[in-house]
């Protein structure tokens, strides 16, 4: 499918988002000695400092925590794009886990608290890399 | 802290729309800091500190060349952020100045947007040449989540939807900023009232956020002189004494993504509870308050936090004008604020609570003993200062 926000910037990967943003499935990083999720990542475990992470693969639904519908644009590259709309996803599985997306297949007017979502992805192929990317964007469920 | 420094000058240059000074920031800078000294009744002589906040540009190296300040003593920031460490900035010089490592600080912060490009825009730089973003933002940044107006909207929609508080209230808190700019000679909206209708049809920016919830981006420079309570005592406009001051953080406050625990917060709820403790006094007591406006919901979530009002009674209290002047319960932003006056990151407003002390604003609230001013809301570690008269 063509990009919700065709053209814009995408996330530079590194070891610590490549899973979230290339595996197509909602992989959230764990610390390998308490169990915690650690979303966005950091360097050490929120708990009990330790360095070693690995991935958790939760269901790729859930419900709409927060969100805003963008209506000014902010870069050139956004101006055609608007209105668009920014959702704050909490996941069925990890409530406490927010993860940034848009909504899509939906129109700004439909927004709201409580909706529930599903994850679908957005492919894009990097040619100077050659990482395809796979960005977890949302759908009503 | 508790009366041992006091606020002895206030300064400011002109304000311009973004863009539009003739001068530099840094020579908005050292006009706000000389008029704030003579504010004072002292010579530049006399200052031994300079403290701000995220302001690499104006350093003390430059200041001290400019200003002919022969002997600095003490320097300091808070880390990063943005205008949450308007209040932590006055907080520094207190405690400086009370633990004897300076007498006479000067605190400031100077803007000048059209010179150096604007917070609100996404010109960032972040990888050159390639179409990427790193870090935590590249969880947010990438769905077009970039400025600030855009990030506090997110945050201000589930607090609306938490405690059922309306565009009603976030229209309060636009009104009273415009509405006192009018009585302001300083203020760059002066001559420009809105009415809701004006409201309701400013276009949108980021839902529930119009035009008039925004803070405008302005060029300018605002100063303070502090020093001890008894040296202020006998200087030109007397001691506006610092009562208290306090920052504040919880475990994993302000990390990105959204994703501290509770969110939403403006970082203000252990901000109150510490600066209440250290004044010995609380919210009912103080009759007039600054709060950095960057928009228009997180002040109400800041006015929350500092005890003013309980989260779910916000849209009756809001709504029934307890923001207004002079009726209000509890007037604010009485100079204009950020959106009314000028957006100096917020520097603004603490001149405008040490001019409550003084009698000197042009929106007084009569015979104000206690007057507070609450950094930018949103962004950790929150901050605030409460003046109080000698
Ligand atoms: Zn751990």
């Amino acid at each position: 499918m063509t990009r919700y926000l065709d053209g814009w910037m995408l996330p530079a990967l590194d070891e610590a988002n490549r899973e979230f943003f290339t595996s197509g499935k909602i992989v959230v990083r764990e610390c390998r000695g308490c169990q915690t999720i650690q979303h966005p990542p950091e360097d050490l475990c929120y708990r009990c400092g330790g360095y070693e992470f690995g991935g958790r693969e939760v269901a790729g639904t859930g419900t709409i925590y927060s969100h805003t519908v963008i209506r000014h644009p902010v870069h050139p590259k956004l101006s055609e794009r608007l209105p668009y709309t920014v959702v704050l996803v909490s996941l069925d599985e990890l409530p406490d886990v927010r993860i940034t997306g848009n909504l899509l297949e939906a129109a700004p007017e439909d927004v709201r608290v409580g909706l529930a979502v599903r994850a679908v992805w957005e492919e894009i192929p990097d040619p100077e890399t050659g990482d395809v990317l796979r960005l977890p964007q949302w759908v009503p469920a | 802290m508790q009366r041992r420094t006091a606020v002895a000058g206030v300064g400011e240059s002109e304000f311009f729309k973004r863009g539009g000074a003739s001068e530099t920031e840094f020579q908005l800078a050292c006009k706000a800091i000389r008029r704030a000294v003579e504010d004072a009744g002292l010579k530049l002589s006399d200052v031994d500190g300079i403290v701000s906040y995220m302001d690499a540009r104006n350093n003390p190296v430059r200041l001290s060349a400019a200003l002919g300040l022969s002997r600095i003593e003490f320097t300091g920031q808070t880390f990063g952020g943005g205008g949450n460490g308007a209040a932590s900035a006055v907080m520094i010089a207190d405690a400086a100045i009370s633990a004897g490592y300076a007498e006479t600080i000067v605190v400031f912060r100077a803007l000048a947007q059209g010179q150096f490009g604007r917070f609100g825009q996404a010109g960032f730089g972040y990888s050159a040449g390639r179409n990427v973003v790193p870090g935590p933002q590249a969880f947010t940044v990438p769905y077009g989540l970039v400025t600030a107006a855009q990030i506090n909207a997110v945050q201000t929609v589930r607090f609306m939807h938490e405690h059922a508080v309306t565009q009603d209230s976030l229209f309060e808190v636009a009104f009273v900023a415009y509405d006192n700019a009018q009585r302001n000679p300083r203020a760059l909206r002066r001559g420009s009232p809105i009415t809701r209708e004006d409201y309701d049809e400013s276009r949108w920016i980021a839902e529930p956020f119009h035009l008039f919830d925004c803070c405008p981006e302005n060029d300018g420079a605002s100063a303070i002189v502090v020093t001890t309570v008894e040296r202020a005592r006998d200087l030109a406009k007397g001691a506006v004494p610092i009562l208290a001051a306090a920052q504040g953080l919880e475990h994993r406050g302000g990390v990105d993504g959204f994703n501290e625990a509770p969110f939403p917060t403006a970082h203000f709820r252990h901000v109150g509870e510490s600066l209440w403790s250290r004044a010995g006094v609380s919210p009912k007591d103080v009759p007039v308050a600054q709060f950095y406006e960057n928009f228009t919901g997180p002040v109400l979530m800041a006015i929350s936090e500092m005890g003013f009002c309980p989260p779910d009674d916000l849209e009756k209290w809001v709504t029934a004008g307890s923001l207004r002047w002079p009726n209000g319960e509890l007037p604010i932003n009485t100079s204009g604020g950020n959106l009314g006056e000028a957006y100096i990151h917020g520097f603004g407003l603490v001149n405008e609570a040490v001019r409550q002390i003084r009698g000197e604003s042009t929106s007084q609230v009569e015979g104000a003993e206690l007057s507070l001013m609450v950094a930018g809301p949103g962004y950790a570690p929150g901050s605030a200062v409460l003046f109080c008269r000698d």
